[in-house]
């Protein structure tokens, strides 16, 4: 009896659930380009990574060129940059993603504490402006700002009679002051949307039971705000780990001068450099996957740890 | 039920709209496979009925280019397109491929292989980056062999004929001994007669009102030490600029922040992007492996503590290095040329030329040189029907339409046979150089002819004169020519040692560690400038060890044997 329920069970499960996909196809129509944009421009591509195991031929494809194994990978571990690089790459992008995670939570807060309304969009739109602005027309301004002699900070400088020839672009002591400064300038505003979007999911009878209970501004904030938000925080900061070691090309690339370089060539310069600008694909394939699989490990270890520590977790 | 169709048909024009975004327009352009066969005879030996004996067939030609916007334009003038179709046959469009490098687009658009029916790019030389990739692209059999259908041409036959191409084009580029008699690119731009050069000077130049002021003749600042002085004397001398503000003694060159070895030529070790030089005992070494590399940091530094240099000589902006040239904020501009449109009154002089590292201040000229290249894939049907059409454009009749337009239009034949640009042509260009580029051809800016057509150059002999519109602008623009008079250029090229010969990086494409090894060599190039900014000697004498060591665990010593090796064999004699 028992076997001859089992399909019977299955049937019904199937036509249950195509049943709901008929009764929401519109839905489900519309998240079709969705899926289909993934399918085409993240799940295909991954394809691609076999080229990090194989010498490319032009005349043969991706699937008829050679393999050579883990020789790239060798290649990259035994080159004199690769410590240097891996180092960069983790310093910088550690410093977004640590350094950097408080940063937007307080603007949200901040934002969240302005009752005049007409104030607060103004600043909400002045901060979000720099997000739309390119990394070249960003770092075009900051070499203007910081130029030596002539630049505006050079001259407050001497205006203050202090020496206003410094070249800040070509000094690495100030190379991740410029980074920071600049990557928390154009991010913030728009990084800040997510956690203000949380905030005012806050069920509002909660301030008003602390409010009662005589709690200030200030214990409002870390009593209710901090915990509400905290899932937020944490999925974010899950996600971000992906890119740990993906330092972000444009902005490093472009502030990357001579005098620099010991502090600013990271993975993502190097690949292009090699990949792109030296036609050695697989090299570069297999560096780009070496960024992809550390992130993915480090996005499913942190997922593990926040899921028993704080019940919060992607999956 | 109104709603629910509404719903539909929004849902059904998102999902068309989608998929007629993703869809290419290739069939409406139509490559070279999709095109019809050509109804005239493909093979081309005999004109048809009624065609011009140029005629090639009747066909569609469509070329992706892999170089910068700048020097070329996809726009081609409707008469001229016409013009090329009634002579040709040849429908020809090109496409330009934009990357922030060129040589990013040619990597990506050979791995991509989806290929029209010719390619061009950029090639300098056998040692140019661009030259490694295009080599694998031929030795796995992305190119067709350009050598049979090169020998029923009339100008690109010649690249077959002993002694017309340099060597390095003859075997470092297009013959290559691994080749075994075959090419598959073509290498552009060799003039028809050896040791060819016009008399444009370049290098650094002083403004005139300063030198006067100073009572100095510029041509006698040979050494780096009169230099210092003469900018030392500039700054002491408190000159102003256009807008009233101090005058920077040295500046940038006038393209923007760069290296510029011809300012402390007798500082270089070779030349500024090779750095690999020849002792008097025939050792070949690399500038960190002598004094001259801490010589010239020590010189900078100076320059740059005592305020005598801009302090972002290596790495200002264009607009900003140029806005400074214009408005006479530099005493020197560390290189520029004599043909400069804002120098043709002639209010910067040339300075010395300063002496190399063996005290020698003699011209020298290549012999003949190459410039950008182009190949046909090997998936192109009829690729003689190529090399044809590349070989009109190569002849004076090609040349005459992409260079100069159309006869009656653009300019008159004179008695002699050789062009006259029209004077409305010449003003149009000077009042609105965007309308006149709309005539479609090179002399106003639209150099789609000189991807397949520009070899085989003598302008003198073909048209009179050497560029376009020198006859008409005769009195208007001889500033080049009274610089070159001042620094009696025709001397010093009778005196001139002609070189036909290799860069010395040109191997490092097989060299087994070249591209760790160029690396390197980049790494020196910055650190080299990151020790003229160090604090102290010590710091910079730290930077550039640690830059020598990086060349030499890539190799330096072996790629140094190599090309001692290649200098002893006269097929592939180095230039230093």
């Amino acid at each position: 009896m028992k076997q001859s329920t089992m399909p019977l069970k299955l049937n019904n499960r199937g036509s249950v659930l195509w049943k709901s996909i008929l009764r929401h196809r519109y839905l489900y129509f519309m998240l079709l380009p969705c899926i289909l944009f993934f399918i085409i421009f993240s799940y295909i591509p991954m394809g691609g990574l076999l080229l990090a195991f194989k010498e490319y031929k032009f005349n043969k494809g991706i699937t008829g060129s050679p393999w050579v194994g883990l020789d790239y990978f060798k290649t990259f571990f035994n080159s004199y940059q690769s410590a240097q690089l891996i180092k960069n790459t983790l310093i910088i992008s550690c410093m977004k993603m640590f350094l950097y995670l408080p940063f937007p939570i307080i603007l949200a807060l901040m934002f969240n504490e302005i009752r005049n309304k007409w104030f607060r969009n103004i600043s909400q739109s002045i901060l979000y402006l720099p997000h739309f602005l390119s990394w070249v027309i960003v770092v075009g301004l900051i070499q203007r700002i910081l130029a030596p002699d002539d630049g505006l900070l050079n001259q407050v400088i001497s205006n203050m009679g202090g020496d206003g020839s410094t070249f800040f672009m070509m000094d690495s002591k100030y190379f991740y002051t410029i980074m920071f400064g600049s990557h928390v300038w154009k991010s913030i505003g728009w990084d800040s949307i997510i956690y203000l979007a949380a905030i005012s999911g806050i069920n509002p009878d909660m301030y008003e039971a602390a409010k009662i209970d005589g709690a200030g501004k200030l214990r409002e904030i870390w009593s209710i705000t901090i915990p509400s938000i905290m899932p937020t925080i944490v999925i974010l900061f899950i996600l971000s780990l992906g890119n740990i070691l993906s330092a972000g090309f444009d902005q490093i690339y472009l502030l990357r001068t001579p005098g620099n370089m010991n502090l600013a060539d990271i993975l993502d310069t190097y690949i292009i450099r090699t990949g792109l600008q030296s036609g050695q694909y697989g090299y570069a394939t297999a560096v780009g996957m070496l960024q992809g699989l550390i992130g993915l490990i480090l996005v499913v270890i942190a997922n593990r740890i926040s899921r028993r520590v704080s019940e919060t977790s992607l999956w | 039920m109104n709603r629910k169709w509404i719903k539909l048909f929004t849902i059904s024009l998102l999902v068309v709209l989608l998929i007629s975004g993703c869809t290419s327009n290739n069939s409406k352009n139509g490559s070279s496979t999709n095109t019809k066969e050509p109804a005239t005879d493909s093979k081309g030996n005999v004109a048809p009925e009624g065609k011009p004996a140029t005629w090639i067939a009747d066909r569609k030609i469509k070329g992706l280019v892999f170089m910068g916007s700048d020097d070329y334009t996809e726009d081609m003038n409707p008469e001229i397109k016409a013009k090329v179709k009634e002579l040709t046959g040849i429908d020809f469009e090109i496409q330009i491929m934009k990357a922030d490098h060129s040589i990013d687009g040619l990597v990506a658009g050979l791995a991509a292989g989806d290929l029209p029916d010719f390619i061009a790019f950029y090639l300098n030389n056998s040692g140019r980056p661009e030259m490694p990739v295009i080599l694998k692209a031929a030795r796995e059999g992305m190119f067709t062999d350009l050598t049979p259908l090169m020998k029923d041409t009339k100008v690109y036959s010649k690249y077959l004929e002993k002694g017309f191409l340099p060597i390095d084009t003859q075997y470092g580029v297009m013959f290559r001994p691994e080749f075994n008699g075959s090419t598959y690119f073509a290498h552009m731009n060799i003039n028809r007669e050896a040791g060819y050069s016009t008399n444009i000077v370049g290098g650094p130049f002083i403004r005139k009102d300063i030198a006067e002021a100073l009572n100095i003749d510029p041509r006698t600042i040979t050494t780096t030490d009169q230099l210092y002085d003469l900018a030392k004397k500039i700054k002491a001398g408190n000159f102003k600029d256009s807008n009233g503000k101090d005058v920077m003694p040295i500046g940038p060159a006038y393209w923007g922040g760069a290296e510029v070895g011809r300012l402390f030529q007798d500082l270089e070790w070779g030349a500024d992007d090779q750095r690999i030089n020849q002792d008097k005992d025939g050792k070949i070494t690399h500038e960190a492996e002598t004094p001259y590399a801490m010589k010239k940091v020590e010189f900078v530094k100076k320059l740059l503590s005592e305020k005598l240099m801009q302090p972002e000589f290596f790495t200002i902006d264009e607009s900003r290095a140029t806005e400074g040239a214009i408005n006479g904020s530099w005493g020197i501009i560390a290189n520029m040329h004599s043909m400069q449109d804002f120098n043709q009154d002639v209010h910067y002089l040339p300075i010395g030329p300063i002496k190399d590292v063996n005290g020698s201040t003699q011209m020298k000229v290549d012999f003949k040189s190459g410039y950008s290249g182009w190949a046909i894939p090997s998936t192109t049907k009829n690729p003689e029907d190529i090399m044809k059409f590349a070989d009109f454009l190569a002849s004076k009749q090609g040349k005459l339409l992409w260079k100069y337009g159309i006869e009656g239009r653009d300019y008159t034949l004179d008695a002699d046979g050789k062009p006259l640009v029209k004077q409305e042509v010449l003003d149009l260009k000077a009042k609105d150089p965007n309308e006149a580029k709309k005539l479609g051809f090179d002399g106003v800016g639209n150099s789609w002819g000189n991807i397949l057509g520009s070899t085989d150059n003598d302008n003198i002999v073909d048209f009179g004169e050497e560029n376009w519109a020198d006859k008409l602008n005769q009195g208007k623009s001889k500033g080049a020519d009274i610089v070159a008079e001042y620094v009696n250029w025709k001397e010093q090229r009778k005196n001139a040692e002609v070189r036909d010969a290799y860069t010395p990086t040109s191997f490092l494409g097989e060299f087994d560690r070249g591209t760790e090894l160029k690396a390197a060599l980049d790494n020196y190039n910055d650190s080299l400038i990151k020790a003229y900014y160090s604090k102290s000697t010590e710091e910079a004498q730290k930077t550039l060890d640690s830059a020598l060591k990086q060349m030499k665990s890539a190799g330096l010593d072996d790629y140094l044997k190599l090309i001692t090796e290649k200098n002893k064999d006269p097929k592939t004699v180095l230039k230093f």
